[in-house]
């Protein structure tokens, strides 16, 4: 190689890093506008969450007893519920338990998945057999029930919840480190790493995890949306997070009996909130695959 | 491998996932916080009280005894009684499955009609208008929560236009149900010819239907679309266009190489449905297996719960070796294995 096309490719890259950093997110609504779409509704209950103390009109739990049931107007937006609480400031602050169960949620199924999955497709044999035997037999139930009979059976209390959520979903990126590991074990850079006498948690963590991690990532924010939903389906069941919270499940659960009385406001407003946030963690995480996974992608 | 032989093989490599499930939601419902006795006994029961009715539920055995004397009696094909109502478990199983299959049939079914062409149509012009349209419409029908939409349904429906009955269950209370023949009362009115009871039971079922139709489409076209795309960038399709095949044949072409892993996530989406409906079920107050299962989880009715859980395994094993059974008779060179 010369040393003119060494300069030349020395200055291959004339953009400044913020420029580069701007391109590639210019870049996402490029190549998935859907999923630009849905971190813009990410960060905008992300925001609601974040400034709730703010935004909200009344407090949440302070019940108007004299004004139950309200329809919406100027002073109570989205209505008063059946305690003569504030639907509106309610709906609002309900973002916090959105993104307090799903976060924690996400990161504990990683934290529990991809060890497992490098482990298990690492090594193989028996323990392999086993984890993936106990993944197929726990998709023999339908996640809902599962979580239910769970957190019914461990105690109702929010971080009961998180902890079952987190650990349900663990097989979902176990699963998928395992596979890409599998695909890695017998290629050259592993096994010049073993050559080099590198201990195995130091082959798992410092050489596989970096080239098996991607597609774990692409699955967070579909993850997230599950979260969100089941944790708000078990609120509604009245397991986990109990009535006067200002929880969507549990504000539509609350909002139920008025359905055939007319009172569509208690609860309509949290299941909108609901569903336009798992909306958007859904486009968001489509797109966040598509991106991922140039399979995908070509497919399109 | 003949068909008696395949089944004769999923029997014993179901059994072992079986004893794992029996054994986990035994342990589950064992070792959690919830504890019926309290709950049977009242506020205000002494302690004699507290050990008479540990004693007789088995309660006060060691767990490993308890679970040895379970397993015997599921084998025989006892699931026992539950503790809030003394009723036989199977019975009640058995009397509210076929409630729960007639919902899960039609709902299942109407959205696979609606899903496959649909997801097959967005296939034929990827990143088309329709396209667009219908992938960004099955990402939403992934994001309603089923219990909403259940309720908003029957504000719009009953409340506001009043098309619709009360969600008060399976038939208006002023008509008598058929005799019963199948359980399903729709069936049975039909075959009794009770064409009120039928109408009734028809009009009760539009609205439940609806919903579970509209959340098993979503994903169902989200894969269609996928499997046939896939079938489409196929050597098999590109040598029936490099033949100059008119596009209404490669088309069917299409169809009939996609039709197996369509069945087969079909297949797989029914046993997650179970949880959907179950939610159904309970905002239209359908007392079918789902409302059972989810009311034996709140109210801790362990003996309903295990039975429950059970009948969900061995639902999911079934409809599984049916659909193999299916893949088979379309395409015999699938080995069912």
């Amino acid at each position: 190689m010369s040393d003119a096309t060494q300069t030349e490719l020395a200055n291959a890259n004339p953009l400044p890093v913020r420029a580069r950093v701007w391109n590639r997110f210019a870049g996402i609504f490029w190549l998935s506008p859907t999923g630009a779409i849905g971190l813009f509704i990410i960060l905008f209950f992300a925001l609601l969450a974040i400034f709730s103390a703010w935004l909200i009109p009344h407090d949440p739990i302070a019940a108007y007893t004299d004004k139950v049931l309200h329809p919406p107007s100027a002073e109570f937006w989205f209505g008063t519920d059946g305690n003569g609480m504030d639907v509106f400031s309610r709906v609002i602050y309900g973002a916090k338990f959105g993104f307090g169960i799903a976060i924690p949620a996400v990161i504990l199924s990683l934290v529990i998945g991809i060890p497992v999955g490098l482990i298990a497709g690492y090594r193989g044999g028996l323990l392999d057999e086993v984890l993936m035997r106990f993944v197929d037999g726990l998709r023999v139930f339908p996640s809902i029930i599962l979580a239910l009979a769970v957190v019914a059976a461990t105690g109702q209390s929010l971080l009961n919840v998180i902890l079952v959520l987190g650990f349900l979903d663990s097989p979902v990126f176990a699963r998928v480190v395992r596979a890409e590991v599998l695909g890695l074990r017998s290629s050259n850079f592993v096994e010049s790493a073993v050559a080099a006498g590198n201990p195995t948690w130091r082959i798992l963590f410092v050489h596989l995890l970096p080239n098996a991690i991607q597609g774990a990532m692409a699955q967070t924010a579909v993850r997230a949306a599950w979260a969100v939903r089941i944790s708000a389906t078990l609120a509604f069941l009245g397991v986990g997070i109990q009535a006067p919270t200002p929880e969507w499940g549990a504000m539509i659960r609350q909002g139920a009996e008025y359905m055939v009385s007319g009172q569509w406001w208690v609860a309509l407003y949290p299941g909108l909130a609901l569903i336009l946030l798992v909306f958007g963690l859904n486009l968001f995480g489509d797109g966040l695959q598509d991106l991922m996974d140039p399979r995908r992608r070509s497919a399109k | 491998m003949t068909f008696q032989r395949f089944l004769l093989r999923r029997a014993l490599m179901v059994i072992p996932l079986m004893i794992g499930v029996v054994f986990i939601t035994f342990m589950l419902v064992r070792i959690g916080g919830l504890d019926p006795v309290g709950r049977l006994a009242g506020p205000t029961a002494t302690q004699a009280e507290f050990d008479s009715i540990r004693n007789n539920l088995g309660l006060d055995q060691p767990l490993w005894k308890q679970f040895s004397i379970y397993l015997g009696n599921v084998v025989r094909g006892d699931l026992g009684e539950s503790w809030l109502s003394n009723r036989s478990v199977l019975t009640d199983i058995k009397e509210r499955a076929v409630i729960s299959l007639e919902l899960l049939f039609w709902g299942v079914g109407i959205g696979a009609l609606v899903g496959v062409p649909v997801g097959l149509r967005a296939a034929f012009r990827p990143n088309g208008r329709f396209d667009q349209f219908t992938r960004v419409l099955s990402l939403f029908g992934f994001s309603i929560p089923t219990y909403w939409l259940a309720l908003v349904m029957i504000f719009v429906f009953f409340y506001l236009l009043g098309w619709s009955p009360p969600a008060i269950g399976r038939m208006s209370l002023l008509v008598t149900p058929p005799d019963m023949i199948t359980g399903s009362y729709l069936i049975d009115g039909v075959l009794t010819a009770r064409w009120d009871a039928a109408r009734s039971a028809a009009s009760q079922l539009i609205l439940p239907v609806i919903c579970l139709a509209i959340v098993s489409a979503a994903p169902i076209i989200k894969q269609t679309r996928a499997i046939a795309i896939e079938v489409l960038s196929s050597d098999t399709v590109r040598y029936a266009h490099a033949c100059g095949l008119p596009e209404r044949n490669v088309r069917k072409l299409v169809l009939r190489n996609s039709a197996v892993p369509i069945l087969t996530y079909i297949g797989t989406e029914v046993t997650g449905l179970v949880g959907t409906m179950s939610l159904i079920e309970y905002v239209f107050a359908w007392g079918g297996l789902g409302q059972y299962g989810l009311n034996a989880i709140i109210s801790g009715d362990f003996t309903a719960v295990q039975g429950y859980v059970l009948v969900l395994a061995v639902f999911s094993v079934l409809v599984f070796i049916v659909i193999d059974f299916v893949v088979y008779l379309i395409e015999p060179r699938s080995e069912l294995s």
